[in-house]
């Protein structure tokens, strides 16, 4: 009785928040005038899109740079993840809260930041007199660029793994003589696979989608992605919607192939922790291994999150931009706009922090259900859920955001969410649910069946097997989850833009004005501020977490 | 919490109940303040309540075709003029001559739409760069300026656009001999005006070729080390269009929401930002009519052959 009526949850859920906006862009790719709610000339967009030369190279682009990224994020994590299982639990917090920023910088701000720190005559040369304009503007400065940003969703779903695969099989090989470096490849290593695929293949997804960094740094030496091209169509004059739809359908495709790979390899990977050890601590790493562990640690951060924040908050400080890095040109002008002149600006942030605290509840929420749906369950037709669980993270914003307007801009529903705060909401549930859904998966599928067949056969049902047993055991993973779905949230841009009713702003639509109008200056001071007020919440949240523990 | 769910509530049942009011969703283009203050002014002025989204053109033309279904908009204020030129072809605007748009060059008013204000485009450099000043677009192409020089994408601007088609239609083969001795210096095309701006703001690059006038006069107003030159051998207007659609039930009330932008109140606002303004009898606080050389040419006919201009333009740069 209680599983029919879950699957028949989740699926309506992600059908009406995934689904219905997924459709309306494959329609719009196969219709072209269907945003008039005909099916004219069906087909006619697709060939002459598909058909021009450059999209090859696009194509070819993209899957390089994602490839680029995700390895490259996957070796800077996976160490840091293993070491972040050794440490004591107080380090450990604040590692994880450190490495939470990265999500609270937009790409955008964040490659803007680099650009202002490494080019020529930027930051860097004005206090060490040198630049790395050339390695900034290169295929290799905009993969380190994005994988600085991107590795943090690594690091914390192969860390949870490592700390829940404990030191027991660990312990067990050393006793037989394997040396660390065999334990880790041998024991560690594979069991974590699972959690470094699964992530790696959110990495390599958002990598597809990604518009700002591309934008920014790959214009410069000439490195058109498929996005770049989608985002092309919608700023190219004539405006062209069909063509941006086919376009996506070639990220989709490449997400399904994706997705397959990946379900293939984990597969062939699974591993299961039959026996948690949560208990069996590590001792106590000794003075010299501890220095060095934070050594890289600090480095690491200083590097990927100190760098940028520092010259986001140089730049809110500074009163003019040709300014530069003068004493005289320090003013707190654009903070004191920000809040005096303009009280546009903290109305934006209170919209975007009320729903990004909204988002992270109802995704968290919806999540476990489809989780526990597709992957306990194994009723036919979850594998299709959980595909479509991931696709709004292969789709740009803005095409995700054209699909809700198709969806939802109609005049046979008789209550719309569209132009109400709500479409917002709704935009943010769709972008958002892949991030959950793939880290409460991966953990569930991480926790053994046998766990919940001994809770059936002491008479639980569905109901009490998931609020009595996983919620608990899956709770921190789904803590975490929220504070990164809130913490993207905070600042997400692209769909924002286009789907703001009248008169409401967020974050990112205020910032994305003054970087098209104003001066970066107030863009950036803008940002600074979300970040501090949304990073505060996020060491509050850890907070209470520890609290409640 | 409780203040969002309230307000979520009550946007509901307003936008359910929201032709009660006389309302009018106007979608323009940046720069916000302008936008804003046209819409405060003309609720002061009517009473007729202005539902205002706010945006890019780009934004703004995506926003509305996706709509097409059931349109919002009832008056739109583009930054490209060729936005305007294919709604009109497709036969999407309503046939409105404001009495405001007299003083309004006839060059920028059509049956169907006029301009709000419009930009030139300049050269824009960046004073503390140690360049010299330039004075012609064909100095860029010197070597002092070599590796210096940004421009703004005619594929991401329609401004930088309306440049090229200019300068094209001026002179063909002098245009592409401009625009290869650019490449040839090193010429970056980042992205759109403010891509473009930015690094030269940052002393990253010198020069703007093509920068929309009206932002770097604003930013040099507000302390920036940019100096503004509209070449003599002649420049473009990039004009702004306001257009009301066809779809609109609130036929009067846009009517009278152009006729406010047109008005003596409308167009100071305009001239506030640094823009143009459309009537060449209000005084502009920038060079105006009378201080430009205007490359005069058919902007409609420029639109069609857009495309192949782009195209030609994107080869020559090695894009």
């Amino acid at each position: 009785m209680l599983r029919p009526a879950l699957f028949l949850l989740s699926s309506s859920t992600l059908i009406v928040i995934v689904g219905f906006p997924v459709l309306a862009i494959l329609l719009f790719a196969i219709f072209p005038h269907i945003n008039e709610l005909s099916l004219a000339a069906p087909l006619s967009a697709l060939l002459p899109n598909l058909a021009n030369e450059k999209l090859i190279e696009a194509t070819f682009n993209s899957l390089r740079l994602a490839l680029s990224v995700t390895l490259v994020a996957a070796i800077i994590a996976v160490p840091l993840a293993y070491m972040r299982a050794r440490f004591p639990d107080r380090l450990g917090k604040i590692c994880d809260a450190m490495f939470l920023i990265p999500f609270l910088i937009p790409p955008y701000i964040g490659s803007l930041a680099w650009m202002q720190l490494l080019q020529r005559n930027g930051f860097v040369e004005q206090i060490l007199g040198f630049n790395l304009n050339t390695f900034l503007y290169s295929f290799s400065g905009m993969v380190t660029v994005m994988a600085l940003h991107l590795f943090p969703l690594i690091y914390f779903t192969t860390a949870s793994v490592f700390s829940v695969i404990g030191r027991k099989y660990g312990d067990v090989a050393k006793v037989f003589g394997g040396h660390t470096i065999t334990v880790f490849w041998q024991i560690n290593f594979p069991m974590a696979l699972p959690a470094l695929l699964s992530s790696g293949l959110i990495v390599f997804i958002l990598t597809i989608e990604e518009f700002g960094t591309p934008e920014i740094l790959g214009a410069r030496f000439g490195f058109p992605v498929i996005v770049t091209s989608i985002h092309e169509k919608f700023s190219d004059w004539p405006i062209d919607l069909p063509g941006a739809s086919v376009l996506s359908l070639i990220l989709i495709i490449i997400a399904f192939v994706a997705y397959q790979g990946h379900q293939r390899l984990s597969k062939r990977f699974q591993t299961t922790i039959d026996n948690q050890s949560v208990e069996a601590k590590h001792p106590p790493l000794s003075p010299w291994a501890m220095v060095g562990v934070v050594v890289v640690f600090g480095g690491l951060f200083g590097i990927a999150v100190g760098l940028p924040l520092l010259t986001i908050a140089i730049s809110s400080f500074m009163d003019t931009l040709s300014g530069g890095l003068a004493w005289d040109n320090l003013s707190l002008r654009t903070l004191r706009e920000l809040f005096i002149l303009d009280g546009d600006g903290w109305a934006a942030i209170m919209t975007s922090l009320t729903l990004a605290a909204f988002a992270a509840i109802f995704t968290v929420m919806i999540a476990t259900v489809v989780v526990f749906t597709v992957v306990r369950l194994r009723i036919k037709g979850t594998g299709f859920l959980d595909f479509l669980s991931i696709l709004p993270n292969s789709i740009p914003g803005m095409a995700v955001a054209v699909g809700l307007i198709l969806t939802w801009n109609q005049s046979f529903w008789v209550v719309t969410p569209y132009n109400t705060p709500f479409i917002l909401l709704l935009a943010y549930l769709c972008l958002m649910l892949p991030y959950p859904i793939r880290m409460i998966s991966t953990a569930l599928k991480q926790l053994p069946q046998s766990l919940d067949d001994a809770a059936y056969i002491s008479g639980a049902n569905d109901l009490t097997v998931i609020l009595k047993i996983l919620v608990p055991l899956l709770w921190p993973i789904s803590l975490a989850s929220g504070f990164i779905v809130f913490a993207i949230s905070t600042r997400e841009l692209v769909s924002s833009i286009m789907l703001a009713p009248p008169g409401v702003e967020t974050v990112a639509v205020y910032v994305f004005h003054q970087f098209d109008q104003g001066s970066v200056n107030s863009g950036m001071a803008m940002s600074l501020v979300t970040i501090i007020i949304s990073g505060g919440l996020l060491a509050l949240g850890q907070r209470l977490k520890g609290a409640m523990k | 919490m409780k203040k969002f769910v309230a307000a979520l509530a009550v946007s509901l049942a307003l936008s359910s109940a929201a032709n009660a009011a006389e309302t009018i969703v106007v979608y323009s283009a940046g720069p916000k303040p302008l936008s804003g203050a046209l819409a405060k002014a003309f609720e002061a002025k009517t009473g007729i309540q202005v539902k205002l989204f706010q945006s890019s053109a780009g934004k703004i033309m995506a926003r509305y075709q996706a709509e097409k279904a059931n349109p919002q908009a009832d008056v739109m204020i583009s930054a490209s003029w060729g936005h305007a030129i294919t709604l009109d072809k497709a036969g999407e605007l309503l046939a409105y001559t404001s009495k405001n748009a007299k003083n309004v060059p006839a060059s920028l008013k059509t049956g169907t739409y006029v301009a709000q204000g419009a930009s030139a485009l300049a050269i824009a450099y960046n004073t503390k760069s140690g360049l010299p000043a330039p004075h012609h677009w064909a100095d860029l192409t010197k070597p002092v300026y070599k590796d210096q020089v940004t421009m703004p994408d005619p594929a991401k601007s329609g401004s930088a656009l309306t440049l090229l088609e200019g300068l094209v239609a001026q002179n063909e083969t002098q245009a592409w001999t401009l625009f290869s001795g650019l490449a040839a210096n090193d010429m970056v095309i980042p992205g759109a005006n403010k891509a473009a701006l930015n690094p030269v703001l940052q002393g990253a690059k010198g020069v703007v070729f093509g920068a929309v006038d009206y932002i770097a006069i604003g930013l040099k107003a507000k302390g920036e080390t940019l100096e503004i030159v509209h070449p003599s051998e002649g420049t473009v207007l990039a004009p702004r269009p306001i257009m009301i659609i066809k779809s609109t039930k609130h036929q009067d009330a846009a009517k009278k929401f152009v006729d406010f932008v047109l008005s003596d109140a409308g167009q100071t606002l305009v001239a506030n930002r640094y823009i143009l303004p459309a009537r060449s009898d209000i005084q502009a606080k920038r060079p105006g009519y009378n201080d430009l050389t205007l490359i005069d040419f058919d902007y409609i006919a420029a639109a069609n052959q857009a495309v192949k201009t782009k195209a030609k333009f994107a080869h020559i740069m090695g894009k």
